[in-house]
C-alpha cells in the first residue's frame, strides 16, 4: 500500500527552447497519467544581455536590445528606447509614434499567427501549421518592405524612428491587411469551430482569475481568464492613446472567461483582427512631420554622455506586458543599470496551476498556450523514483503521444 | 479618507503618506503626455524604509491585487538600491499608475523581507535579485538559483560593481587594449573608464577655454 502511495514520477522536459529569451526545462511530478506538480527551470541560455548592456553606451545598446528575442525584437527595442527617452526627457515626434504603433501591431500579427500554427502542430494538425505559416509570410514580406529586414528591423532611434512609412507604401499595407481580413473567417473556422480542436483545447490548462491576478500573469494568458490587463489601454504608449481600444477578453465575444487553452486561442485570434483595425486607423490618421526629433547623431551622443536619469519603458508585447528599467549616470558613458523583463518571465509562475491535474499528452499544448514557443522542446525523461529506472521520451515521442490523444478523442477521424 | 479606484497620483501619494507617515519619502510624480490626444502616462517614485517595506506592499494590496512588473536593482556604491515596479488601476482605461518603490540596502546588511506571501508572483524576481546582486531575501520559500549555472562562483554577483562583481572574472576575456578582438565585451576596469571620461571632459573644457580665450585676429 505504502508503495502505491509514494509512486510519483518526475518528468523533466526541456531544456532546449530557442524561441524564448531562454530555453528552459520543466520538471513534472506525475501520479500515473496525472500531473501533480510542475516546476519550470529557466536559465539554460542566459546570455547576460543586461550585463553586456551595462558596458555599452545607449546608442550601442539599441541593436543589442533587438537581439533579445527573435520574434518580438521590436518590443525590446521600443522599451529600451522609450525608457532612455524617459530618462533624458526626449520627446519622440508624433509621426514617429504612429510608425512605431504600426510596426508593433505588424509584429503582433506575425507572432499570433506563428503561435496558432505551433498550437495546431502540438495537437497534431500539421496541415494547419503549414497553412498558418504560409499566411504569416505575407506580413513578414510587409515588414521587410517597410524596414528592409525580415527579423531584426533596426527601426528605432532615440526621438523617433529611422525609416519613414511613405504614401507609396500604403497600397501594399492595405493589400496585406485586406488579405488577413478575408482570411480571418477561415482561421476562426479552423481554430474555434473545429470539433477535434475544441475537444483538445476546451477545459484544458485552466488558469483561474484568482491565480492569474495573484501570480502577476500578463497578456493573452490572463486576458483569457477575464483579467483586464493591457498596457495599450491601461497606460497608452506610442499612439495608442489616440485610438479607442477595448480589452480583448472572451466574454466580449460570447464565450466564457474560462482561462483554458480555447479561451487563449479566442483572445489571440480576436487580437489579430484588432491589430488590423489599429494599423488601418494609424495609417489613416498619421500626422505629417519629422520622423525623429534628434536627427543629429553627434549631438545626440553628446547629450547621452552628459545626462543622467532613470526611466521606464513599458509595452504590451504579443505575449503580454514587458518592462525595461534604464538608469544613466553622469560619471560613465555607458548604461549604468538595465533591467529587462520579458512577458514570459511573469507567465512562468502560471505554469504550475495550469498543469495541475492534466495528462502527459497535454503537456505540449499547455506549455505552448502561454506562447513560449514549445517548437524546440527537445527531450523528456521519466524517472521512476521507486525503481530507479530512467525512461526517456524524445520530443517526437511526446508529440506522438499528443497526436495519439487527438486521434483517440476523435476516434481516428483526424489525419 | 476613503480611497476608491481609480486613484489619482495625488491620492496614491496621500495614501502612502497616511499609512506609513515618515517612513516613506522622496516622492516624485511624473506625467508624460503622449500622442495627438495627449493622453498621459503617470508614474510615482518614492523611497520606503526597509523595516516598513512589507507594510507598504500590504497597504498597496488593500487597494487592488498588486501587479508587480519586476524588481530592478543596482549597485549604488555604498548601498544597493532595489526598485519594485508595481502597477495600480489596471482595468481602468488610461488610468494606470506605475508605483516605483525604492528600498536602499546598506552593503553590510543586505537583507530584505520576502513579499511572496502578499504577492505570490514575486518569487521569480526575488530569486533573481538573490543571485545577481547578492541580496538576501529573508523568508523566501525557495532560495535556489534560477538563471545562473550551478558552477558559477557562489560569491560573485554579475550586477555588482565592487570586488564581488565580475571585474576579475571577465577582464581577461576581452581586454580593451587587445586589438585582436574587434569589439570588447566588457570595458574594464570601471574606475579606468570613469577616469577616462573625466579626462576627456577636462580636455574638452580646456580646449573650449583656449578657443574662448584666444583674441580675435
Amino acid at each position: 500500500m505504502s508503495r502505491e502511495k509514494d509512486t510519483t514520477y518526475e518528468v523533466p522536459i526541456g531544456p532546449i527552447h530557442p524561441a524564448l529569451k531562454e530555453p528552459f526545462l520543466i520538471k513534472f511530478k506525475l501520479k500515473g497519467e496525472e500531473i501533480v506538480d510542475a516546476e519550470p527551470f529557466p536559465g539554460m541560455n542566459h546570455r547576460g544581455i543586461e550585463f553586456m548592456g551595462m558596458h555599452r553606451n545607449p546608442m550601442e545598446v539599441i541593436p543589442l536590445s533587438e537581439r533579445i528575442c527573435g520574434i518580438c525584437s521590436i518590443v525590446h527595442q521600443h522599451m529600451f528606447t522609450t525608457a532612455t527617452e524617459h530618462a533624458l526627457s526626449i520627446e519622440p515626434t508624433n509621426r514617429a509614434r504612429y510608425i512605431r504603433t504600426i510596426m508593433c501591431e505588424l509584429e503582433r500579427i506575425h507572432s499570433h499567427i506563428l503561435w496558432a500554427g505551433v498550437a495546431a502542430h502540438e495537437i497534431g494538425f500539421d496541415t494547419h501549421l503549414h497553412f498558418t505559416w504560409k499566411i504569416r509570410e505575407k506580413v513578414m514580406d510587409l515588414l521587410e518592405y517597410i524596414a528592409g529586414n525580415r527579423v531584426n528591423y533596426s527601426m528605432w532611434t532615440f526621438g523617433g524612428v529611422r525609416r519613414d512609412i511613405t504614401e507609396e507604401m500604403y497600397p501594399k499595407i492595405f493589400e496585406t491587411l485586406e488579405y488577413y481580413e478575408n482570411l480571418y473567417e477561415k482561421l476562426e473556422e479552423i481554430f474555434l469551430e473545429d470539433p477535434s480542436i475544441k475537444l483538445r483545447t476546451r477545459g484544458v490548462g485552466v488558469l483561474t482569475k484568482k491565480d492569474a491576478l495573484e501570480l502577476c500573469g500578463v497578456g493573452p494568458t490572463v486576458r483569457a481568464s477575464g483579467v483586464k490587463k493591457d498596457v495599450r489601454i491601461d497606460q497608452p504608449y506610442a499612439a495608442y492613446g489616440d485610438l479607442d481600444l477595448d480589452y480583448v477578453i472572451p466574454s466580449r465575444y460570447g464565450f466564457e472567461n474560462k482561462g483554458d487553452v480555447f479561451c487563449k486561442t479566442v483572445v489571440r485570434l480576436k487580437e489579430l483582427l484588432q491589430s488590423v483595425d489599429i494599423i488601418k486607423k494609424c495609417v489613416e490618421q498619421m500626422p505629417e512631420g519629422e520622423i525623429t526629433s534628434e536627427p543629429k547623431k553627434a549631438a545626440l551622443l553628446n547629450k547621452l554622455g552628459k545626462s543622467a536619469g532613470e526611466g521606464i519603458g513599458r509595452i504590451e508585447a504579443p505575449r503580454g506586458e514587458a518592462i525595461h528599467y534604464v538608469r544613466l549616470s553622469e560619471e560613465r558613458d555607458d548604461v549604468d543599470c538595465w533591467k529587462i523583463r520579458a512577458s514570459t518571465y511573469n507567465n512562468l509562475s502560471t505554469y504550475a496551476p495550469m498543469f495541475m491535474g492534466e495528462q502527459i499528452a497535454d503537456i505540449p499544448l499547455i506549455a505552448a498556450s502561454i506562447d513560449p514557443c514549445i517548437g524546440c522542446m527537445d527531450r523528456a525523461e521519466i524517472i521512476d523514483i521507486n525503481r530507479g529506472e530512467v525512461q526517456s521520451y524524445t520530443k517526437e515521442e511526446l508529440h506522438e503521444l499528443s497526436v495519439k490523444k487527438t486521434k483517440q478523442i476523435t476516434k481516428g477521424g483526424v489525419e | 479618507m476613503n480611497y476608491e479606484l481609480p486613484l489619482s497620483v495625488e491620492e496614491v501619494e496621500n495614501y502612502f503618506k497616511e499609512k506609513l507617515e515618515d517612513d516613506v519619502n522622496d516622492f516624485k510624480t511624473e506625467e508624460i503626455k503622449k500622442g495627438l490626444k495627449e493622453t498621459g502616462i503617470e508614474l510615482i517614485w518614492f523611497t520606503v524604509k526597509r523595516e516598513r517595506f512589507r507594510d507598504a506592499v500590504k497597504a498597496l494590496a488593500e487597494l487592488q491585487t498588486p501587479h508587480l512588473s519586476v524588481a530592478s536593482g543596482s549597485d549604488m556604491g555604498e548601498n544597493i538600491e532595489l526598485i519594485y515596479h508595481f502597477q495600480i488601476n489596471y482595468g481602468y482605461p488610461g488610468k494606470e499608475i506605475s508605483i516605483n518603490m525604492k528600498v536602499h540596502l546598506p552593503k553590510e546588511d543586505l537583507n530584505i523581507p520576502s513579499i511572496t506571501d502578499i504577492v505570490p508572483g514575486a518569487l521569480t524576481t526575488e530569486r533573481e535579485k538573490q543571485e545577481f546582486l547578492g541580496v538576501n531575501v529573508t523568508n523566501i520559500p525557495d532560495s535556489r538559483r534560477l538563471w545562473l549555472e550551478d558552477d558559477f562562483p557562489k560569491d560573485k554577483y554579475p550586477w555588482r560593481w565592487d570586488h564581488e562583481g565580475m571585474e576579475e572574472m571577465s577582464k581577461y576575456v576581452h581586454s580593451e587594449d587587445d586589438e585582436t578582438f574587434d569589439k570588447p565585451i566588457a570595458k574594464y576596469p570601471r574606475k579606468k573608464e570613469i577616469e577616462k571620461k573625466k579626462n576627456r571632459q577636462d580636455t574638452m573644457e580646456e580646449e573650449k577655454k583656449k578657443e574662448d580665450g584666444e583674441p580675435d585676429e
